[in-house]
This record gives C-alpha cells, sequence and structure tokens, in this order.
C-alpha cells in the first residue's frame, strides 16, 4: 500500500512566498528613489508579478496580496492584520524591503480551497 | 415548492461591513492625536474589534483584517492589494479614516468557504 501524501499541498509554503515576494520588488523597485508619480506604477506591478508567480505555483491556494510603499522621512508607520480561518492549511507571509529612500512591505495571505 | 436563495448569504455584504469597520475606528481612536507609545494597542484594538463583528454575523467566510496607521507628517504612502480568487462569492471593503495628526486604513477580505 503506497503512502497517500496530500498533505504537503494544502499547507502553505512561507519559504515559497518569501520568495516570490522579495524577487518581485527586486526586480521592480531595486535602487530606484521614491518618486510619487510612479509609486502606483510600482505597487501595481509588484502586486501582479507575486501573483502570476503564485498562481503558477498551482497549488490549491487563493492569495490576498497587500503592498505598501513609504517615503523615508520619519514618520510612523503600525500595520497590523488578524485573520479568521482555518489554521491548519492557511498561512501569510510578510516581507519588509528597504532602500535609502522608502520601504516596501509586501504580505502575502494564502487561503486553502 | 419553496424557493431557496442561498446566494444572499455567501455574498460578502460591503456595505454593512464599511458601517461596522467606521465604528470600530471610532471607538478606538476617535478623538485622540497619535501616540507612538498606543499605536500598538490602537491597531490590534480595530483589528480585533472588527473581526469579532465579522465572526457574529455567522456567515461562512474566512477573513482577514489588514489595519495601517500612520502619522501625519508630509510623507507619501501607498498602499495597494491584489487578490486571486473567486470574485462570485469573495470580497473587500476598504475604509480610509483621519483626524488631525494621523490617517488610519483599514481593509477586510472575505473569502467564501465551500461548504
Amino acid at each position: 500500500m503506497s503512502a497517500f501524501q496530500t498533505e504537503e499541498e494544502i499547507v502553505f509554503d512561507v519559504e515559497e512566498a518569501r520568495k516570490v515576494i522579495k524577487e518581485s520588488v527586486e526586480a521592480v523597485i531595486g535602487e530606484n528613489a521614491y518618486q510619487h508619480s510612479r509609486v502606483n506604477q510600482w505597487s501595481s506591478s509588484v502586486m501582479e508579478q507575486c501573483l502570476s508567480q503564485l498562481s503558477k505555483l498551482g497549488k490549491p491556494f487563493k492569495y490576498i496580496v497587500n503592498c505598501a510603499i513609504m517615503q523615508k522621512n520619519g514618520a510612523g508607520l503600525q500595520a497590523v492584520s488578524s485573520c479568521f480561518w482555518d489554521t491548519c492549511t492557511d498561512g501569510f507571509c510578510t516581507v519588509r524591503w528597504e532602500n535609502t529612500s522608502m520601504y516596501c512591505i509586501v504580505t502575502v495571505f494564502g487561503l486553502a480551497i | 415548492m419553496e424557493e431557496y436563495n442561498p446566494a444572499d448569504e455567501v455574498v460578502f455584504n460591503v456595505d454593512e461591513s464599511t458601517f461596522s469597520i467606521k465604528e470600530c475606528i471610532e471607538s478606538v481612536i476617535g478623538g485622540t492625536d497619535y501616540n507612538q507609545g498606543k499605536v500598538n494597542q490602537w491597531t490590534a484594538g480595530i483589528v480585533e474589534h472588527s473581526l469579532t463583528h465579522l465572526v457574529k454575523q455567522g456567515r461562512p467566510f474566512k477573513y482577514i483584517v489588514n489595519c495601517t496607521i500612520m502619522q501625519k507628517s508630509g510623507a507619501g504612502l501607498h498602499t495597494a492589494n491584489s487578490c486571486y480568487w473567486d470574485t462570485a462569492t469573495d470580497g473587500s471593503c476598504t475604509v480610509r479614516w483621519e483626524n488631525r495628526t494621523m490617517y488610519c486604513v483599514v481593509s477586510v477580505f472575505a473569502v467564501a468557504v465551500a461548504l
């Protein structure tokens, strides 16, 4: 009798999500300086790349991607999330990235179908 | 033969959620000034109240509540969300609130559970 292992497929893979997010942010923003006129386009591109890479993994998950870009000027920022879901299968991953002029915080939530 | 319309219960009600989130925000930070020592407690309070309210509705949804508070100091802030889900049943709502010293943005995402 062969071992039947489906459980691996329905747990949110945090490390994989982290890798996808880091690559997307680096590719889209990289060393660019904060520019109000481009920030809309940057956050859209980061999220689009993250979602397309995640959906390519072919796992039975729904995804929500949240991206916040803030200019560095000494202001305080606090961001918190609370979730009501299935703790066995669902999960999230947050990546805090920065360069000399801005912070970029991306969170991916994965919910099993 | 009775008509069975489950559709009402499995579509996220944006207006109702927007209203209850606004009330949660007002009750936690209405009338206060930005305070770095308290902001942690404020965001936790807002997400907790909002989530409790949503769960009490007893609908077959999983929820994610996200709250961001930023001090007003002239810095630029841009937040955005993108979702890969079932557009027929899942939904979200975002509430933007501000006073003289801070901005507060709360987003709720509701994902239908297959019963």
